[in-house]
């Protein structure tokens, strides 16, 4: 039995070390083994270098790293498989989640929203990266992996954009059009480029190039371009600052209709009411569309512009905008109630129009506050005619 | 004779979970030098192949280790976790049967259908 001293020990751990074994435990395991070897077998008197040297050389066929690489692909190997797996499982249920979102949302079921956005969320941010990182490894030229990470992008790009433009979160449309100059600028040149040179990937590259222009140019052509955009937004302003100036227009001479008479009357308060909760559903909506109540006079030149998107989203549950709306139902269905019994009264509608929240654009809303405020008007002229 | 190493490879799992189910704990040392014993040396366990799959045991959680201060060098001493008791029956009854089949396979005990 040799005695190995603590130099020796240190001498060893540090060749280990030197050798490339970067795994302490793993240099912990070896340092043990070849102490044990060398005590067991080592005479007393023996050569501890050349035995030391002969022993730790029948550890390994080329070198003793080979020892640290098997166990770290032992390792990651099983990752592998985990990842793999969950790669699978996430894709088959996002996709399933999608789909079953989409079912609901026209069968107009609830909970449609939230299976789109957790499809959505679990392919974009689950599915693809994985299939990302397990791919990337199969990749041997960096032309591939270059392939592979600007296809992986543009795709997780392309379908967040998607759930931002669902959602209306800012930032959806520049989302889409990275995904589609990625896919059109860098990933298609590269990917064609590639294929081609290949007898035998020649075909199927071309196949598939044409398919993703075809498919990018179907889907921009749906898109309505920035110019055309602004120019739809000022129509649509100028249409409701004109409607508001008719109405305005009226609403004065109604008023001097009304004190210029021999027996002075006024407007009854509920439709005084009504009238102001209209105009301030007007403004809240604006505020939040523009950031400005009412629109300034030079509003072309700021390019403060309505957008005829959703408004939606300030009506519900528990905002301002959804009590001043219960409220001015409530105004409005008291109001019909009260004057039905008048000859020629016209009562204003509550049924799918925004009072019960079936309108949810803002040009549409802000149109039938108008209309709102217009018919109450007119049923005050009505009295005022037949008196 | 001794066995080749693509024999060994596909059953060493198999027999570092047998031997640390029959011996409460072992280090890396003794597992090479029991195997040895135990088969009259036709079969040897390379350190290239013990220490990988040990780590690859532990990683799967079905062994653990115990760290033991020996002078200046630590011993690691590896058994099996509750988990790899269950998994060491496993794989011991799978090998068992894997040979049973190999030996009428390779037409070793033809009586037998």
């Amino acid at each position: 039995m040799y005695p190995l001293s603590e130099e020796q020990i240190d001498f060893i751990c540090r060749d280990i070390q030197a050798r490339g074994v970067e795994m302490e435990s793993l240099q912990q395991d070896l340092l043990d083994h070849v102490c044990c070897i060398i005590e067991q077998n080592l005479e007393a008197n023996g050569n501890f270098e050349e035995f030391y040297f002969q022993t730790i050389r029948r550890f390994y066929k080329n070198e003793l790293k080979e020892i640290e690489e098997e166990t770290l692909f032992l390792l990651t190997h099983k990752n592998y498989y985990a990842m793999k797996k969950i790669m699978l499982t996430s894709g088959a249920f996002s996709t399933i989640v999608l789909s079953a979102g989409i079912l609901f949302k026209f069968m107009h079921w609830p909970g449609a929203g939230v299976l789109i956005v957790a499809g959505i969320v679990l392919f974009s941010l689950l599915f693809l990266p994985l299939l990302f990182t397990l791919k990337v490894r199969e990749k041997q030229e960096i032309r591939d992996k270059f392939i592979l990470t600007a296809g992986v992008i543009s795709a997780i790009l392309f379908s967040l954009s998607t759930l931002f433009k669902l959602q209306h979160w800012p930032g959806a449309n520049i989302m889409g059009v990275s995904a589609i100059g990625i896919m059109i600028l860098l990933f298609l040149p590269v990917y064609f480029f590639t294929g081609i040179r290949n007898a035998e990937t020649k075909v199927n590259s071309i196949v598939t190039s044409i398919l993703i222009i075809a498919a990018a140019g179907l889907l921009m052509s749906l898109v309505r371009s920035p110019g055309n955009s602004t120019f739809i937004n000022q129509l649509d302003t100028a249409y409701f600052l004109r409607n508001e100036q008719l109405l305005q227009t009226e609403q004065k001479q109604l008023q001097t209709l009304l004190e210029t008479r021999k027996n002075a009357m006024e407007i009854p308060a509920k439709t005084a009411q009504i009238n102001l909760l209209c105009q301030e559903l007007k403004s809240y909506i604006l505020l939040k569309q523009t950031g400005h109540q009412t629109l300034p006079a030079d509003y072309e030149t700021k390019q403060i512009l309505l957008t005829d998107n959703w408004s939606r989203d300030h009506f519900t549950e528990g905002t301002e905008g959804a009590e001043k709306l219960q409220e001015l139902r409530g105004l409005v269905e008291t109001y019909n109630a009260e004057n039905s019994k008048t000859a020629g009264f016209q009562p204003v509608p509550v049924k799918a129009t925004i009072l019960d929240q079936s309108e949810e654009r803002t040009l549409s809303m802000l149109q039938h506050l108008t209309q709102i405020q217009l018919q109450v008007m007119q049923n005050e002229q009505n009295v005022l005619a037949r008196n | 004779m001794i066995y080749s190493s693509e024999l060994i490879k596909g059953t060493l799992k198999t027999i570092i979970l047998k031997l640390l189910a029959d011996n409460k704990r072992m280090y890396g040392y003794e597992i090479t030098q029991k195997v040895k014993e135990l088969t009259s040396e036709k079969i040897q366990i390379t350190e290239g192949a013990l220490y990988p799959t040990l780590h690859a045991l532990e990683d799967a959680g079905l062994v653990t280790t115990e760290a033991e201060y020996i002078g200046k060098r630590v011993r690691k001493y590896y058994k099996l976790s509750k988990s790899g008791q269950t998994k060491a029956k496993e794989k011991v009854s799978e090998l068992a049967d894997f040979m049973e089949t190999m030996k009428f396979l390779l037409d070793l005990k033809p009586q037998q259908i």
